[in-house]
């Protein structure tokens, strides 16, 4: 039974389910394990090896992202009240630190976080990734999304990655 | 009363932040720029008036606004890194207002060797 296999992704369906009815009880738990069980059965994703679970590195990573969020905000409002129509932008070329393609997705997602950043193209094989970044000065500039690029890459590797 | 404040306080803060965002839209010079002002800022300011809005909830109600912003932050990324992505393809990014771009570098230099301009 491959269903039982994917009970993360039941799991996690459930709790979507309970969440989405706002209430808990026996019925609407019974019924979105059965809903989550059709759903893994019906629509099987492939079965990728498990990430590790690590709670610590995660709420740290989660609480690091929201921090990034509001920072992001207000340098993004900074740039378009400050700069308008003059605000300047950079295409850095950072160095990727992780083989993992899953890793990589993760970071490429929570690039667009952090601080006027965005990903515009990953190059697997030569190890790096272009990143957008609004509000750069000059040349100078650059490295510090490097920097920046490299803390975040570090630790979404310290939450998810094969090994310390 | 305290709840009623710091909501309120919440609610202003994000409706401030949606309204830079919309500003950042308008003033920003180019695609690039417009879509970091349109995810940001909004996504910042959505976050504050779910959080306000949740403070005046009871825990039931205030558990769907969870999934609101999750799926938002889940989303919102991959968006703009492919609305990102086609922009500087299709050129619609001002390169006037870029002060470095090392991957224009690297595409004149894999043109001038016949690669592969960019793979993903």
């Amino acid at each position: 039974m491959t269903v039982l296999r994917r009970w993360p992704q039941v799991l996690w369906l459930t709790v979507v389910w309970v969440l989405l009815w706002g209430t808990i009880s026996v019925k609407i738990v019974i019924g979105g394990v059965l809903v989550a069980v059709a759903v893994t059965a019906l629509f099987p994703l492939p079965l990728l090896p498990r990430l590790p679970f690590r709670p610590w590195a995660l709420l740290q990573l989660g609480g690091h992202l929201l921090a990034d969020l509001v920072v992001s905000g207000a340098q993004v409002a900074w740039e378009t009240l400050r700069y308008g129509p003059g605000a300047r932008a950079g295409i850095v070329a950072v160095p990727l630190l992780t083989e993992s393609e899953r890793i990589t997705t993760f970071v490429a997602a929570a690039t667009a976080l952090t601080p006027g950043s965005v990903v515009l193209q990953i190059d697997r094989a030569g190890g790096r990734l272009y990143v957008y970044t609004l509000g750069l000065r000059g040349p100078a500039d650059a490295t510090r999304v490097r920097r920046q690029m490299e803390r975040l890459q570090d630790r979404m590797m310290r939450t998810l990655g094969e090994k310390r | 009363m305290i709840t009623d404040v710091v909501s309120a306080v919440f609610l202003l803060l994000g409706a401030l932040s949606c309204l830079l965002g919309a500003l950042g839209l308008v003033r920003l010079p180019d695609l690039p720029a417009r879509l970091q002002a349109a995810t940001k800022p909004q996504t910042l300011g959505l976050l504050l008036i779910l959080l306000g809005t949740a403070i005046r909830l009871e825990f039931e109600n205030a558990a769907t606004l969870i999934l609101v912003i999750l799926f938002q932050a889940v989303t919102a990324p991959v968006i703009s890194q492919i609305v990102a992505r086609s922009a500087y393809r299709t050129g619609t990014l001002d390169r006037d207002a870029l002060v470095v771009d090392e991957l224009a570098e690297r595409m004149e230099r894999e043109a001038r060797e016949g690669g592969p301009a960019g793979r993903k």
